[in-house]
């Protein structure tokens, strides 16, 4: 993937995700676009593009946010950097693996998050069970789907 | 791979430093510079996201009021084309009614009522010959019937029905070369007997030879026409003919006052049928039915 591809991915993936919870959210729900692009770059090209990535996307999250400066550009570093070490191990190109990682990383994700607003603003900013439990399938679903859509790595 | 590996470890400590920082001193001038920087270039994401988004929405109620106006410009086309024809309509209608309201006025002779039939027909190779008008024998027509028509207010003598059929008669013109009409100028009181010439004008023939003739004359019919009603005008004296020295009367030509091919409506004078004549005359109208109405008592 070129960089001006990777530019492209970067900025339309931003403008996706705000998009999508902005003007998409079911019950409040919507999927985390960044972090289901941050693995499937993870699964494709390998974790140092897609931590690069996802640290942009992270710090695009964090401006949005009135709350930790640099917790999500962190946790979806930590994202991409667990998905590429998970690659070095089994095969995360096919559609079933790639959504199990995204499902588990979802989870990471919101821990992580959680844990970081306990560690540095003393909050467990937790988002509440049914974000917890649905958004992860949510993400899975729309791995399956970006799958489908961008292909098998040839 | 190895390689992969070292960088993306050496980047993870970059970025978890960077990150941690960031996490740890949210209020240092550094931090909040990085992220007005960060969000200098990354806001207009949203930024522009939101403004295009706004537009966006918008065009659903766009398309919406385009087809409604689009539906609306069609029905008011309808509308418009439907009002053209009946204002179209109304136009002809007042028209055939500011044609046909002087005869009204008309007293018809004892013992006829007035029909108004329209030209159906004009043969164009006898154009100033004959006519067919729709009415018949089925509404009283019979034959020899006058018929007229009319110009500036005033009946004018058309020729008279030579052929009926159930729903439609055959009118012979005046102008047709078989016409002819018992006639007076109006002026000198001289009765002739005007002949049709196949042609547009007309010959008012046996005028008496001792008289100085001069055109401008109206022409009418004369009390002694076996057809027409008196005083019905026919035409105007254009030309005195040349004397001939082997005829002992002069001759005229006549200009009709109506050209057959120039009507739409006629009126035919036909014969009131006893007991049927109030109600006929009541169904014309106007002083026509009253004057027939009397015409019948």
């Amino acid at each position: 993937m070129t960089v001006l591809r990777r530019l492209l991915l970067f900025f339309m993936a931003m403008l996706g995700y705000w998009l999508w919870t902005s003007h998409f959210s079911l019950f409040g729900l919507a999927p985390q676009l960044l972090l289901v692009l941050t693995v499937g770059v993870a699964a494709r090209e390998g974790p140092i593009p897609a931590m690069c990535l996802g640290f942009g996307w992270g710090l695009f999250l964090d401006v949005l946010s009135p709350r930790l400066f640099g917790a999500n550009a962190f946790a979806l570093t930590l994202v991409g950097y667990g998905t590429g070490s998970v690659r070095r191990q089994i095969d995360v190109t096919g559609l079933a693996p790639q959504c199990v990682v995204v499902l588990f990383m979802s989870w990471a994700y919101f821990l992580l998050l959680s844990l970081l607003g306990l560690v540095f603003a003393r909050d467990f900013l937790w988002g509440g069970w049914p974000q917890f439990i649905l958004d992860p399938f949510y993400n899975a679903l729309l791995a399956a789907l970006l799958f489908v859509l961008w292909g098998r790595r040839p | 791979m190895h390689r992969e590996a070292r960088i993306s470890n050496y980047l993870l400590a970059g970025f978890a430093l960077v990150s941690l920082v960031l996490l740890s001193l949210p209020l240092s001038a550094p931090v909040l510079a990085f992220k007005a920087c960060v969000a200098y270039v990354l806001n207009p994401v949203a930024f522009y996201g939101a403004k295009g988004a706004e537009r966006l929405s918008g065009i659903p109620g766009r398309v919406r009021g385009l087809l409604v106006a689009d539906i609306e410009n069609r029905l008011l086309r309808e509308e418009i084309r439907r009002a053209a024809w009946v204002q179209a309509e109304a136009d002809a209608l007042r028209a055939e009614n500011q044609r046909l309201r002087p005869a009204l006025g008309l007293k018809p002779p004892e013992g006829l009522e007035p029909l108004w039939a329209r030209v159906m027909e004009r043969d164009p190779l006898h154009w100033y010959r004959s006519l067919m008008v729709d009415a018949g024998s089925e509404e009283g027509v019979a034959l020899n019937t006058p018929v007229l028509g009319q110009k500036e207010g005033r009946l004018v003598a058309i020729g008279r029905v030579v052929e009926v059929r159930p729903r439609s008669s055959l009118v012979l013109l005046v102008t047709d070369e078989l016409s002819s009409v018992a006639a007076t100028l109006s002026a000198s009181a001289l009765e002739g007997l005007v002949q049709g010439q196949g042609g547009r004008r007309l010959l008012m023939n046996y005028l008496s030879s001792e008289v100085q003739l001069q055109a401008g004359e109206s022409v009418t019919t004369s009390p002694t026409s076996a057809t027409f009603p008196p005083e019905i005008l026919i035409g105007t004296a254009v030309r005195v003919r040349p004397r001939d020295p082997f005829l002992t009367y002069q001759a005229v030509e006549v200009e009709p006052a109506v050209e057959g091919s120039a009507l739409t409506e006629v009126l035919l004078l036909k014969k009131a049928l006893p007991g049927r004549s109030q109600s006929m005359a009541r169904s014309q109208g106007g002083g026509v039915s009253q004057d027939a109405a009397e015409a019948a008592r």
